[in-house]
């Protein structure tokens, strides 16, 4: 009952915060703040709360005006398709990365190492131009045109946007995970496991990565600003119909609002699933 | 921490390079005037034309020059002074306003940290790009070139918000950072003997806050750079976006608004051509040399923490062998000793 309470509280203030920022666009005028102006908005914003169904945007191609909520699910469709397909991917393949990384010995796990800390340290926007190169080379060289480097209306783009997105938080997954490794290798639940006679690949799987499991879920949503913002430039360049896309295109400050809410409530939701299905064990209690 | 970097060549290497381009940059403005030279066409030795601008790099121009003529290379290093600039000034404007907020915080009991952790959730799951694009656009967007505001009100009006924006995060992680060093042993005794906040902080935390505050310097940095390229792909460059009649066009000529100056006039009609290509990778390069420098901060961080427990005086460990010693445990082994409580 209290856990209700506390995450009903949690997500009414975040609605609260997420108005008031979706409401910031009113703050600047001509390179001024402006707090009355800003307060007119925020009494605009709530206003509009009542009629969220009522709101629209202009749509260039058809040029008539259509309704925001049912229209715009394709396009939370599309972001949400890239971005759990990028997690999920990375995600995987950075515990397998983990797993070798596990079982190898120690000049490998140099090699390992100093490999993905360098590739880490690549930003984002140098994938998704290197992306787009290696795609254009590959159709110039061979005349390969099946990979899509730009989306339109009707035309949707997946795979780069989903590889670009991988790399980028693969290597960010692998440090925390790699760190982690490092330093429960020699935690005492796992050398009595050793100890007991389990094999190697059985205290990994078995015994360490449940214990992971939900830091690496915390690690991940203390830095899921850094993704979603590697989303966004994502969308941009190579002209996904996703949210993010829409919103650059449609920055008027109802629709902002309506798009923050989207942004913010799956991953409240997931919140709420991490803290319910994890196990309390899993999660360090007893 | 420091005895470690003074030894380390990659740190070294780092610091050259990036101090090596801020000395060219001033250096450029200092005895050049800032003057970037302008060369349309390109002659042979008897005259003959042989190409127009964007010139292709040559040995006479290093990075070729863009569609205007301007070398490239001169123009790097002219903004590089400006980028570099941005960078460390929203880096220590946020670190200075966060510990500004953050250290009062945090002495603070825990309830008002969970509170305001609780208000702050729905900022931090948005990315910095869209808040920021949204509130900059209608500002720094102008459509007459001959009614645009002075520099420095533009400069100073992108700055402010490019600092507060990134206040939230950087202030709930320095009141983290500082409640975990309040939780250790060292600081119960500190408060216990009677010692103010302020005398804490002074004395206690802030001694061990400036090592971690070296590495938060680069990493806003580095998210100041990335979000000042992302902001210029959205064609908001820094210090305001013209609307000319054949597109648009940034006031500076930094690196990040090249990136983007060059990456939308280019990307539809011809790719990877070396004006788009010099500014991504000397982006690149900064973001990957600022990476690695921060690697070489934490590593030689992490080295300075392993080494804290091993690291005994000679006095004390001549002590404890004496107190351990069955032959005559009460003899002094010498006189003043003093232990080092580290």
């Amino acid at each position: 009952m209290v856990f209700i309470a506390r995450k009903s509280i949690q997500l009414i203030v975040a609605f609260f915060v997420l108005i008031a920022i979706s409401a910031l666009p009113a703050l600047v005028a001509q390179m001024k703040f402006n707090p009355a102006s800003y307060w007119e908005g925020l009494k605009q914003q709530f206003a509009q709360l009542t009629k969220l169904d009522e709101i629209t945007y202009f749509n260039v191609t058809a040029q008539k005006e259509f309704l925001l909520l049912p229209t715009i699910s394709p396009f939370i469709k599309e972001t949400l398709i890239i971005f759990t397909t990028a997690m999920l991917v990375s995600a995987v393949c950075a515990i397998f990365y983990a797993y070798l990384f596990y079982r190898s010995g120690r000049k490998t796990r140099m090699m390992l190492k100093q490999t993905t800390r360098t590739l880490e340290m690549v930003p984002d926007l140098f994938w998704i131009i290197l992306s787009q190169f290696l795609v254009l080379y590959l159709f110039k060289t061979t005349g390969y045109d099946k990979i899509e480097i730009a989306g339109s209306y009707a035309e949707y783009i997946r795979f780069l946007p989903i590889l670009t997105l991988t790399l980028t938080t693969l290597f960010f997954f692998i440090k925390w995970l790699t760190t982690q490794v490092l330093e429960q290798e020699a935690a005492p639940f796992l050398e009595l496991a050793r100890a007991k006679g389990i094999r190697p690949a059985a205290l990994f799987w078995k015994h360490l990565i449940p214990t992971m499991i939900y830091r690496f879920y915390l690690f991940f949503r203390a830095n899921i600003i850094t993704v979603l913002s590697s989303l966004v430039i994502i969308e941009y360049t190579f002209e996904v119909q996703g949210m993010f896309r829409f919103v650059f295109y449609n920055g008027q400050m109802p629709i902002l609002m309506v798009i923050l809410f989207l942004i913010y409530l799956p991953i409240f939701i997931i919140d709420l699933l991490a803290e319910w299905l994890i196990p309390n064990a899993w999660k360090g209690g007893i | 921490m420091r005895r470690t970097l003074m030894r380390d060549p990659v740190f070294w290497l780092c610091l050259f390079l990036l101090t090596g381009l801020l000395l060219l940059s001033f250096g450029n403005t200092i005895f050049r005037d800032g003057q970037v030279d302008q060369i349309s066409n390109r002659y042979a030795e008897d005259g003959t034309f042989l190409a127009t601008s964007p010139l292709k790099p040559s040995s006479d121009q290093w990075l070729g020059t863009d569609r205007s003529g301007y070398d490239l290379f001169q123009l790097m290093i002219e903004g590089f002074k400006w980028t570099a600039g941005i960078c460390m000034i929203v880096a220590l404007g946020r670190m200075f306003l966060s510990l500004v907020i953050a250290i009062p915080l945090a002495f603070r009991s825990a309830r008002v940290n969970r509170y305001l952790k609780l208000i702050l959730d729905g900022f931090l799951v948005l990315p910095l790009s869209l808040v920021a694009l949204l509130i900059l656009l209608p500002s720094l967007t102008f459509f007459d070139s001959t009614a645009i505001p002075p520099l420095f009100d533009r400069v100073s009006f992108e700055l402010i918000v490019l600092i507060l924006l990134g206040l939230p995060s950087l202030s709930l992680y320095l009141i983290a950072e500082t409640r975990q060093l309040l939780s250790q042993e060292f600081m119960i005794v500190a408060q216990t003997l009677g010692g103010s906040p302020w005398h804490r902080f002074r004395r206690h935390i802030w001694p061990h806050l400036v090592p971690t505050l070296t590495i938060v310097f680069m990493q806003q940095f580095i998210q100041t750079l990335m979000l000042l390229v992302h902001l210029s792909l959205f064609k908001i460059f820094f210090a305001g976006t013209v609307n000319l009649y054949v597109g648009t066009a940034p006031t500076i000529f930094e690196w990040s608004s090249m990136f983007g100056y060059y990456y939308n006039q280019f990307s539809a009609t011809s790719w990877l051509n070396h004006m788009f290509l010099v500014p991504l990778i000397g982006l690149a390069l900064v973001v990957f040399f600022s990476n690695l420098f921060m690697s070489r901060l934490e590593r030689a961080f992490r080295f300075r923490q392993q080494l804290k427990p091993i690291k005994l005086s000679a006095s004390r460990a001549q002590d404890e062998a004496a107190a351990t010693s069955m032959v005559d445990p009460f003899t002094l082994v010498a006189r003043n000793s003093r232990h080092d409580s580290d």
